[in-house]
C-alpha cells in the first residue's frame, strides 16, 4: 500500500508542476500575488515529492523487497546507512534522487527569493517544466515503484560491494547537488530572456547559489577521486574515464561561468558570456545524465538499461538546449553592449580564460565522442586516454594561470598599469624560479612540462602570498576567498605535477615469509589469512615494511568474495603519509604458491584532494559570505 | 560578429545531438547486446542434478546458454520468459553461475525448469571465459559459434530486438536433440 502511495505521490507532484509551469506562461503579468501564487502551487508539488522519496526510504530501510527496485539492490544483512544509500546505486533510484535534488534547489530559490523580483514567476516555471520532463522520464521509463507481485523474494540481491563505502555513499548526492544547481542560474537567465528588459540586474542574487552549486560539485568530484583511489585498486586519482569527463566538463563551465558572473554582478560586463555560460553549464549536466544513463560508452560507471531510456533523455535535452538557445541568439541584439572591454582590466583577463575554458570543455568533448565516432564510421573500437588529455590540459591550463598571476591587481574596468604591481610580480617570479631550479636540480627532473607546471603552480601561490603581505602591512583590501580559492589551484598544480614525476610502482611476486627490498624498502610477507565475515570471506595478508628512516608499519591487504553476487573485490592497504603514500594490493595466486603484489608510491597524492578541498572550503565561505544578496 | 556567434552556438550543438541520434537509433546498436562473433570456450563441468559432467562436445548445433543464479532477482523476472521459449522447443542450457547447488535445485523446484541442461559453474570458470559480468546474460550460439550475446533481462522485446533478427539472418536451426 505504501508502495502505492508513494508513486500515487510522485505522479501527483509531477501534476502541480505541470500547473505551475502552465500558470508561469500564462499569467503575463507578474506581481507580487500571482508570483506568491505560483511559488505556492511549486512548494506543495515538492512536498509531495519529497514525501514520497521518505515513503521510499522508510522502505528501503524495512526490507520491502515487493518493490523490485529495492529487491535487486539491497538486501537484509545489510546496515541501515547502507539500505538508504542502495537507493541510489543503480539508475532509478539514483535519478529519483536526482529529480528530488532538482525540485530541492527550486524550493529553496522560491523560498528565499522575494516575491516582487520579477523574473522569479518564469524562473520557478522554467524550473517546474525540467522537473515535469525528467519525472516523467521516471515514471514512464525507469519506473522505482515497480512491484514483484505477488509473491515478494525472500531477499535482496545486495548492493554491489564496491559501493559499500562511506565515500561513495556521499559521492552521487554531493554530485547531483553540483549538477542541478546550476538549475537555478540557467532558469533565472531564460527567464531573462524572455523577460527582455535589459535594465534587470539579476546577475548579483544567483551568485550565492552558483557558488554553492560549484562547492558541491568540486567536493562531489574530488570524492569521486577519492573513492577510486583507495576502493578500486588502481593507485590513480584521475583515469579520464567517459564518466569523470563528464563531471568535469559542467566543472570547468561552472568555473568559467562563476568567474564571468561576478563580472556581470558588477559591471554589466560580459552579460554575453554570462548567459551562455549559464546555458551550457546546465546542458551539460543534462548531457553527464544521458551520457551516463543511455549506455553509449562503457565505463565503470555506466548502467544497464534499454534503448528509450537514451532517446528520450537526448530528445530532452535536446529541447531544453535549442529552445534555450534559440531565444539567446533572438536576443543577442540586446545584450551586446556598446561598450567594449577596456584591455588590461580585471573583465579582458577573465574572458580570455573563458576562452581557454571553452577550448578545454570542446577537446574534453571531443575526446568521449571520438570513440563512438570512430566505431560508429570504421565498426572499431578505440579508446581515447591521458596523452591525448594530458597534451591539452597541460599546456591549457598553464596559459591560463599566466593569465591569472597578470590579472591579480588588475582593476575593474580600467587599464592596468603593470608599474603598480611590478615589485611583487618581479619577485614572485625570481622565487618560482628559484625554487623550481633547486627541485630540478635536488631531485633531478628532465622533464620540461613537469618543470613549467611547477613554475606556474609556485608563481600563482607565490604572487598571492604577496598579496596577503600587503593586506597585512598595508590593509589594501582583497577578496580573501579568491584568494584562497587561487591558492588551492596553484596547490593542485603542483601536487599533480610532482605527483606524476615521483610516483611509481611495481608488481612483485613474494612468497609467505619471503621478503623483497623496493625503494630502500623492505618488504617482508609475514602472514596470510583465512577469514570468514557475514557476508564475504576474505584473504587478508600481512605486510611488514621497514622503511629506510627505521620505522616499521604493518600493511593488511585483502582480497574478498562476496556471497550473494559472488563478487571479487581488491581493498588495498595504504601507509599514508603528507609527503607519499604507501599503496600495496594483493594480486593474484601463482601456481608456485607466491603471490603478486603489487606496490606503489604515490607523491602528493593527498595534497590534490587537500587542494581541491581548499577550493571547495574557499567557496563556500564566499557563498556564506553572500547570503542575503539573493532578494 | 553577431551571425557568426549565432552559426557557432548552433552548429556545435545541432552536430552533437544529430550524431547521437543516428548512433543511438543505428539498428547495430542496442544497450546490453554484442553480435561479436567467437568461439565457445572449450569447458569440462558438472551438471546440476546428477553429477555427470557435461563438455563442449554434449552440445551441438544452435542453442542458447542463459546465465542464472537463485541469488539473482532479474532472473526470477525473465523466467517466465525462459519457460515461453522452451515451450516453443527452443533449447536452452542453463548455466548455474556461483550458485550453491542446493539453493539453485530448491529454485527451480519452486518455479518451472525451462532449461534442457544445467551447468554447474560453482567457480564462475565457465563465465569468465565467457565474458560474463553478472546474472542474467544470455548467448546464441549456433555451431560452436558466439553470434549473439546479451546482458540483462531476456523478455520479449529484448528477443524480438536483439535475437530474432540473427536468427533470421544466420538461418539458425535449433538443435532439438539437446
Amino acid at each position: 500500500m505504501l508502495i502505492q502511495i508513494a508513486h500515487f505521490l510522485a505522479i501527483l507532484s509531477t501534476g502541480l508542476f505541470l500547473t505551475t509551469f502552465v500558470f508561469s506562461f500564462l499569467f503575463t503579468k507578474k506581481d507580487r500575488n500571482i508570483t506568491r501564487l505560483i511559488s505556492r502551487i511549486y512548494s506543495h508539488g515538492f512536498l509531495m515529492l519529497t514525501s514520497s522519496f521518505f515513503i521510499y526510504i522508510w522502505l528501503a530501510l524495512n526490507d520491502n523487497f515487493s518493490v523490485l527496485y529495492i529487491a535487486q539492490h539491497s538486501n537484509s544483512q545489510l546496515p541501515s546507512f547502507y539500505k538508504i544509500t542502495s537507493i541510489w546505486s543503480a539508475h532509478e533510484g539514483s535519478m529519483y534522487l536526482w529529480i528530488v535534488f532538482l525540485c530541492l534547489w527550486g524550493f529553496l530559490y522560491s523560498s528565499y527569493s522575494p516575491n516582487d523580483n520579477i523574473l522569479k514567476a518564469r524562473t520557478i516555471g522554467v524550473i517546474s517544466l525540467i522537473a515535469v520532463g525528467f519525472l516523467s522520464f521516471l515514471l514512464l521509463t525507469s519506473n522505482p515503484f515497480e512491484t514483484i507481485l505477488p509473491i515478494a523474494p525472500m531477499d535482496g540481491a545486495d548492493i554491489n560491494p564496491v559501493l559499500q563505502d562511506p565515500a561513495l555513499a556521499i559521492h552521487p548526492p554531493m554530485l547531483y547537488l553540483g549538477y542541478v544547481g546550476f538549475v537555478i542560474a540557467f532558469a533565472n537567465a531564460i527567464s531573462f530572456l524572455i523577460n527582455g528588459d535589459k535594465s534587470i540586474k539579476w546577475e548579483e542574487s544567483i551568485r550565492i547559489w552558483s557558488i554553492s552549486a560549484w562547492v558541491f560539485l568540486t567536493v562531489g568530484i574530488a570524492l569521486g577521486s577519492w573513492w577510486a583511489y583507495y576502493e578500486l585498486g588502481w593507485g590513480g586519482y584521475w583515469f579520464w574515464d567517459p564518466v569523470e569527463n563528464v563531471a568535469l566538463m559542467p566543472w570547468l563551465a561552472a568555473t568559467a561561468f562563476i568567474h564571468s558572473l561576478s563580472v556581470s554582478s558588477k559591471s554589466q560586463l560580459l552579460r554575453i558570456w554570462t548567459i551562455l555560460l549559464s546555458i551550457i553549464v546546465f546542458s551539460l549536466s543534462l548531457f553527464g545524465a544521458f551520457i551516463v544513463r543511455s549506455g553509449i560508452i562503457d565505463s565503470v560507471h555506466s548502467f544497464a538499461n534499454d534503448p528509450e531510456r537514451g532517446l528520450y533523455l537526448l530528445s530532452f535535452t535536446g529541447l531544453l538546449v535549442f529552445s534555450s538557445l534559440i531565444l539567446f541568439s533572438y536576443r543577442l541584439p540586446l545584450l551586446t553592449s556598446k561598450k567594449l572591454i577596456t584591455p588590461f582590466s580585471k573583465e579582458s583577463f577573465i574572458s580570455i580564460n573563458n576562452i581557454i575554458f571553452g577550448t578545454l570543455i570542446f577537446s574534453t568533448m571531443l575526446g568521449i565522442l571520438y570513440p563512438l565516432i570512430y566505431e560508429y564510421l570504421y565498426l572499431k573500437k578505440i579508446s581515447v586516454g591521458a596523452p591525448y588529455y594530458n597534451a591539452i590540459f597541460v599546456p591549457a591550463t598553464i596559459l591560463a594561470c599566466i593569465f591569472l598571476f597578470f590579472s591579480i591587481d588588475s582593476k575593474w574596468q580600467r587599464t592596468y598599469r603593470i608599474i603598480n604591481a611590478y615589485t611583487s610580480m618581479f619577485f614572485s617570479g625570481i622565487f618560482s624560479l628559484a625554487i623550481t631550479i633547486s627541485v630540478m636540480l635536488y631531485c633531478v627532473i628532465s622533464d620540461l612540462w613537469i618543470l613549467v607546471s611547477l613554475f606556474t603552480g609556485l608563481l600563482i601561490i607565490i604572487r598571492y602570498l604577496f598579496v596577503i603581505f600587503e593586506f597585512l602591512i598595508n590593509k589594501k583590501y582583497s577578496n580573501p576567498y579568491s584568494i584562497a580559492a587561487h591558492i588551492g589551484l596553484g596547490l593542485l598544480i603542483i601536487s599533480i605535477s610532482l605527483n606524476s614525476q615521483f610516483s611509481s610502482e611495481r608488481a612483485i611476486n613474494i612468497k609467505i615469509n619471503g621478503d623483497d627490498i623496493y625503494k630502500d624498502y623492505r618488504i617482508k610477507f609475514d602472514n596470510l589469512e583465512l577469514i570468514k565475515m557475514s557476508n564475504h570471506d576474505s584473504v587478508m595478508a600481512s605486510f611488514i615494511i621497514d622503511s629506510p628512516s627505521g620505522k616499521t608499519f604493518v600493511l593488511n591487504p585483502e582480497k574478498r568474495k562476496y556471497f550473494t553476487r559472488g563478487q571479487i573485490t581488491t581493498e588495498t592497504a595504504i601507509h599514508a603519509t603528507l609527503l607519499k603514500d604507501i599503496y600495496v594490493t594483493l594480486g593474484d595466486q601463482l601456481d608456485d604458491g607466491s603471490w603478486i603484489v603489487n606496490i606503489q608510491f604515490n607523491y602528493f597524492i593527498r595534497w590534490i584532494w587537500i587542494s581541491a578541498l581548499l577550493m571547495a572550503i574557499s567557496g563556500s565561505f564566499l557563498a556564506f559570505s553572500l547570503r542575503g544578496t539573493s532578494r | 560578429m553577431i551571425t557568426l556567434l549565432r552559426f557557432i552556438i548552433f552548429v556545435i550543438p545541432i552536430s552533437l545531438i544529430s550524431f547521437l541520434y543516428f548512433f543511438i537509433n543505428d539498428n547495430d546498436y542496442y544497450p546490453g547486446a554484442d553480435f561479436k562473433v567467437s568461439d565457445m570456450p572449450a569447458f569440462e563441468l558438472n551438471s546440476l542434478y546428477e553429477n555427470s559432467v557435461v563438455n563442449n562436445f554434449d552440445l551441438e548445433g544452435s542453442y542458447l546458454i542463459n546465465v542464472w543464479a537463485s541469488w539473482c532477482i532479474t532472473c526470477r523476472i525473465e523466467h517466465g520468459f525462459l519457460v515461453q521459449l522452451n515451450s516453443q522447443n527452443i533449447p536452452i542450457i542453463g548455466l548455474n553461475y556461483k550458485d550453491e547447488r542446493n539453493d539453485a535445485i530448491e529454485w527451480l523446484g519452486k518455479y518451472k525448469d525451462p532449461y534442457r541442461i544445467i551447468i554447474h559453474d560453482y567457480s564462475g570458470s565457465l563465465a569468465l571465459d565467457l565474458g560474463v559480468t553478472g546474472a542474467p546474460e544470455t548467448f546464441l550460439i549456433k555451431n560452436g559459434k558466439i553470434i549473439a550475446h546479451f546482458s540483462g533481462e531476456v523478455n520479449k522485446r529484448v528477443w524480438g530486438d536483439v535475437f530474432a533478427p540473427v536468427i533470421k539472418k544466420e538461418k539458425v536451426v535449433w538443435n532439438d536433440q539437446i
